[in-house]
């Protein structure tokens, strides 16, 4: 059969589109019952605080062709909502027996980009329990708010900004309520509720995307567990202080902790502990199940650990004249010999489960024998940023060797590989000295690193499988006589080669230690993890975040008005005493009504008093009672909430609010830990400086705040980036030469311009086309509009566009971008009115192909074969699809011209292209084509920039050889 | 007032993002963030155009019946019938649109991808043709680098992958950082005439 293009043409349309006829047989033949899926299970979660569920089945063979399977869950089984998926390979299918999904923590409840109705789930029978995801209707999704636990997570500005005030009256109690659209959460998430029925089934789908029937739904039940155990907790007493230290590896499962506890357990009361242990337990998984023992362990330490940070997991209790201390936890216990005793680390959770560690003895040490953390320590604000990070740095930088080549077979030629760890204090490194010894501790070479490239090259004169190194860093203002590292290199027959060893600095091991950063803010009593480091870095960057969310149960729901309801009440900080939040209303007029209910709750709870039986219950009454007191106090006499109650206009109070309690929540002061992981460990000095900083707001918020800026520090936004003034220098010379330039080409000068030949030819080459008789053909890059070389090839496309215009010449513009699109064709028309000939210009002529990189070169290419078109330019950026274009166009015959500033595809355009314009030339050739004093005035200053440049380049090579740095140092690292 | 309103904006926003380099302050970073929030809601509106480009240029073609118009009616049909697929049965796997995705596109863009191994050789035979000194040297270079690259290079001599590196470290390295030098003062040369308005012929007509 002879191909013609009508052929051609129907043949490629039936390969596309054929595929529609191919599922229609097969889809009829499925039989759909074999593709239910079974053994549907749900179980609970262990060690969870009870809103896990774990579902399992059996997955289809492989054969069945599954893509996907889909999870639904409901409280009863007639509606089920689309809860997930889990994605599957259609061609290996599920490898095990049992394919599980885990429904635990916080997941996804409903936000903006629900649907806006509920809808049936696709392809199921009319009585079909499912339906799709739950959506945005409130009446829909409202009644469900019931069925799980709702945290609704706000943004601040939204939270304290654009709330409704909701009265709902029941009983005759009002409640106020802040009601918030769905659009002001960023998400509202959910979590199972402990001891809840929920139903949930499966349903595959097919590769074609057939949803098949869904199982029989399984039932499973979350129950809250006591939480998970801790590997492993490390004790320690330090004799000579009196000091018990004690560290633990955090437990993976946070979510639902509530309190850290360290019990002191004599030795010979160990077995009555393990046994209310394990009556605990049995109590845990019975609830009829009565508790008879006490537990014999004394409590010695005990803190809140409920925030949504990672805590401190170090912790020091000093025993002072044989007791132990604590007025807030009302602990006094009196310890006899450390050697009778064993710790207990224990985790409790919000419902008041609890799990022990197990038993841990004392490694019984002296101070001297722990870390010594160096006072040598800095907090500041860090330098050049938006305001948002603290610096924390200490000591001097570390040198260490991080790898080892051979460079002969002889294995006498060694390249090793060094590093530096720097901080903001010593940034800059003057010269690292390496002294090199052989095995025997003979001298090999001494190396001076005056510049620091990483790198050593070292001859020895024989092989050997053990080097030495001392190393030294000087560095701005320090000799570094007194930090002397060392480390081996030892060879390693697994790899074959030389590995570095050990580092010690001055004796001890640097490695052995790691540090960790602990900060806290005016709004949180407990310390939180910033940052742990290796023992040889040198600093962190603290990040503290602008981005401020509020956590808030959503119980409440309001259909008509489309709100979600939360509690009107928020923080401000703690009080001074860090003992309790510093609270308030969204709604002025609410604080004074909730001291009302604050006396109510008191009065109640003195009139229970006398009701109450136990001693543990009254103590209860006492401290509900206390709490209500201390809330009142503060409502009434603490300075900020009393400044917010002088607000006549409510915005304003909250304006000011919003103020303070930034302050609190981004003040923060520092500590930090040296430690081994094993308990041996030095806690530092909480940091502190008299250089008070400047604040970034009124300086009145000292009054509030009266330790700003002494310990606890506010990162403050600046309005220059100081490693970016060189550059900024740099502009301004450059700019400062335009300008020069242009006066000098404007007052007549004659500047001299060398020839650049792809711009000498492109009048010729057009020239050439209009001889022909065939079109022009501009590709003015694939890249966007934001780059400059796409900017620089429509400058040229203006001229080039002109010229054609003048001599009649068809242009053909294919554009890959599409807004690159209408500048381009704005560009060609304009240019074809200025020639005069605006009859000549076809809209056509600069048309959108698409954006696929290598489509495009096909219908690039597709334009030069069949409009045989005789000059092509390519002017903009390219990628590889730079050679499969100006190939074709020279198979073609056409002279070709192309200019990229892409260093990559410079050698394929020089290549197969008849001229090329080699990098910065793509920018001067509008200048040069245009011949205008402007123009020429910005490619003559680019030129003597240029000059300065690699003047630069020469004194600072020559500098750099007679170990003169401060020229390289000068200029910022990157 | 049609070429100034533009370039007043250009202007304007131009030094704004000029300073907002040299500034990390918050609003400036939050003001930059604005923007970008901007163009990428603006941006997809454009795609409008590009269609409207191809119905109008494959339109002509078909209604015309320019020579080969029965590629602008795949095109077109191509073009439709993916949206419909799109819109109709989503984009997830398994899907018509997935399908052509992975059964149409993707097979072809390879296959254009592929060419480039032939034009590749096409071009070195071209580039590494002894014709001149520079040539010579060009072609000497080359025998060096590609040996260097693969085992029998090591196997030849051991200097062979050394001087490889040295060439592509050194003489290599040095004319790419020429090169990125004079494209750095290029872009900043034209965006300065952009900026100061001196360079207008992107918006159109010349000067």
């Amino acid at each position: 059969m002879k191909l013609n293009y009508a052929k051609t043409g129907s043949i490629l349309f039936l390969m596309v589109f054929g595929f529609l006829l191919a599922p229609i047989p097969s889809h009829a033949a499925i039989d759909t019952s074999s593709y239910i899926v079974e053994n549907l299970k749900a179980d609970d979660i262990p060690d969870d605080d009870g809103s896990g569920l774990v579902l399992s089945w059996k997955p289809l063979p492989k054969e069945k062709r599954i893509i996907e399977y889909r999870i639904y869950r409901g409280v009863s089984p007639d509606s089920l909502f689309y809860h997930g998926k889990v994605d599957v390979n259609v061609k290996t299918g599920v490898a095990g027996d049992v394919m599980y999904y885990y429904d635990s923590g916080y997941n996804r409840f409903v936000d903006i980009q629900s649907p806006r109705k509920l809808k049936k789930e696709k392809q199921q029978s009319d009585n079909s329990p499912l339906f799709g995801r739950l959506p945005r209707d409130l009446e829909v999704t409202g009644p469900q708010l019931t069925n799980y636990r709702l945290l609704g997570v706000i943004m601040e500005k939204d939270f304290l900004y654009k709330n409704t005030k909701i009265e709902i009256t029941e009983d005759d109690e009002t409640e106020v309520y802040a009601g918030l659209k769905l659009r002001h959460f960023i998400y509202i998430l959910k979590k199972l509720r402990a001891d809840k029925e929920y139903y949930y089934t499966v349903i595959a789908v097919t590769e074609s995307r057939k949803y098949m029937p869904h199982a029989e739904p399984a039932i499973g039940i979350p129950i809250d567990n006591s939480p998970e155990k801790i590997q492993q907790l490390y004790s320690v007493y330090v004799e000579d202080q009196t000091r018990l230290q004690f560290e633990w590896i955090r437990s993976l499962f946070t979510d639902d902790q509530s309190n850290h506890s360290l019990y002191l357990v004599k030795k010979i009361d160990l077995n009555k502990f393990n046994a209310y242990v394990e009556e605990q337990q049995k109590a845990e998984m019975d609830p009829e199940f009565e508790t008879t023992l006490e537990n014999p362990a004394q409590l010695i330490y005990q803190r809140y650990c409920g925030y949504p940070y990672t805590p401190d997991n170090t912790v020091a209790v000093d025993i002072i004249d044989g007791k132990i201390i604590n007025d807030k936890h009302n602990i006094d216990v009196e310890v006899g010999n450390i050697e009778d005793y064993v710790a207990v680390f224990s985790l409790q959770d919000r419902a008041g489960y609890e799990t022990f560690s197990d038993p841990s003895l004392f490694d019984i040490v002296n101070s001297v024998d722990l870390p010594k953390i160096s006072n040598e320590w800095t907090v500041e604000d860090r330098k050049s940023d938006k305001g948002n990070y603290n610096s924390i740095y200490w000591e001097k930088p570390t040198v260490f060797l991080t790898n080892c080549t051979y460079l002969n077979d002889e294995k006498t030629k060694i390249l090793v590989n060094y590093d530096i760890y720097k901080n903001v204090k010593y940034d800059k490194v003057k010269n690292v000295y390496f002294t090199i010894f052989d095995k025997s501790g003979n001298k090999i070479t001494t190396i001076n690193e005056f510049y620091q490239d990483s790198k050593l090259k070292i001859t020895l004169k024989e092989p050997s499988n053990r080097i030495s190194f001392e190393m030294r860093v000087v560095v701005n203002g320090d000799s570094g006589e007194d930090q002397l590292f060392t480390q081996d290199l030892i060879f390693n027959p697994d790899v074959k080669s030389l590995q570095p060893g050990v580092l010690f600095l001055n004796g001890e091991e640097v490695n052995k230690y790691t540090y960790s950063v602990y900060k806290n803010n005016y709004s949180n009593e407990e310390w939180r993890l910033s940052k742990n480091t290796l023992g040889a870095q040198r600093g962190i960057v603290d990040n503290v975040s602008y981005r401020s969310i509020i956590y808030k149960g959503v119980s409440k729901f309001d259909a008509k008005k489309g709100l979600f309801m939360v509690s009107p009440t928020f923080n401000v900080r703690m009080d001074d005493e860090l003992k309790n939040n510093v609270g308030t209303n969204l709604y002025a007029e609410e604080v004074a009504k909730s001291i009302e209910n604050y006396e109510k709750e008191i009065a109640e709870y003195i009139a229970s008093k006398d009701t109450l039986e136990t001693e543990a219950e009254i103590a209860n009454a006492d401290d509900a009672i206390e709490y209500y007191q201390a809330q009142i106090d503060l409502t009434e006499n603490d300075p900020i909430l009393q400044k917010a109650a002088t607000f006549k206009n409510n915005k304003a109070r909250i304006k000011f609010l919003e103020k303070v309690k930034n302050i609190a929540r981004r003040s923060f002061k520092y500590k930090m830990v040296k430690t081994d992981g094993e308990a041996h460990f030095a806690i530092s000095e909480v940091y502190t400086t008299d250089n008070v900083a400047k604040l970034p707001f009124d300086e009145s918020a000292r009054e509030t705040y009266p330790t700003l800026g002494k310990d606890h520090f506010y990162p403050i936004p600046n309005w220059f980036q100081a490693d970016k003034l060189p550059a900024l220098i740099a502009t301004f010379i450059f700019g400062f030469m335009v300008l020069f330039m242009i006066r000098q080409a404007k007052s007549g000068k004659e500047l001299y311009i060398r020839p650049i030949a792809g711009i000498d030819e492109i009048d010729n080459a057009i020239g050439r086309a209009t001889e022909m008789g065939k079109p022009i053909l501009f590709v003015p890059g694939l890249s966007g509009i934001t780059d400059v070389a796409t900017l620089a090839g429509l400058s040229i496309l203006g001229r080039v566009a002109k010229k054609a215009a003048e001599y009649d010449t068809k242009i053909l513009v294919p554009v890959r971008d599409y807004i690159v699109l209408p500048i381009a064709q704005e560009v060609v028309k304009e240019a074809h009115y200025e020639a005069g000939r605006p009859d000549s210009h076809d809209k056509n002529s600069v048309f959108f192909i698409t954006t696929a990189q290598f489509a495009f070169v096909a219908g690039v290419n597709g334009v030069m074969i069949r409009e045989k078109t005789a000059t092509n330019f390519y002017m903009g950026m390219f990628w590889a699809e730079a050679l499969i274009m100006t190939e074709t166009g020279n198979t073609t015959g056409a002279i070709q011209i192309a200019g990229t500033d892409a260093v990559t595809q410079i050698p394929f355009f020089i290549t197969t292209c008849d001229y090329t314009l080699i990098g910065e030339e793509l920018y001067a050739a509008s200048a040069y084509l245009a011949r205008e004093p402007l123009q020429l005035g910005t490619l003559k200053a680019s030129d003597y920039t240029k000059f300065v440049i690699l003047a630069f380049v020469v004194i600072g090579t020559l500098l750099s050889t007679a170990h003169a740095t401060f020229l390289i140092n000068a200029f910022p690292e990157k | 007032m049609k070429r100034q309103i533009p370039l007043i904006i250009i202007i304007t926003l131009g030094f704004m993002f000029v300073a907002h380099s040299f500034i990390p302050h918050k609003i400036s970073t939050d003001f930059f963030d604005w923007y970008q929030d901007w163009v990428k809601a603006v941006s997809p509106f454009a795609v409008s155009l590009g269609i409207m480009s191809l119905f109008m240029v494959h339109g002509t073609k078909i209604k015309r019946k320019i020579s080969n118009w029965q590629y602008s009616v795949i095109t077109l049909a191509g073009l439709v019938f993916t949206a419909f697929a799109g819109f109709m049965w989503g984009t997830q796997s398994g899907t018509p649109y997935m399908w052509l995705f992975e059964n149409v596109q993707m097979p072809m863009s390879a296959t254009m991808f592929a060419l480039l191994a032939f034009y590749i050789a096409s071009a070195a035979y071209k580039a590494f043709r002894a014709r001149s000194a520079e040539a010579t040297v060009l072609l000497i270079a080359a025998i060096i680098v590609m040996l260097g690259q693969v085992p029998l290079g090591a196997m030849i001599s051991k200097w062979i992958p050394e001087s490889s590196t040295w060439i592509l470290n050194v003489p290599n390295l040095a004319a790419k950082r020429a090169i990125m030098i004079g494209v750095g003062l290029g872009m900043t040369a034209t965006s300065l005439k952009i900026l100061l308005g001196i360079e207008r012929t992107y918006l159109g007509g010349g000067d």
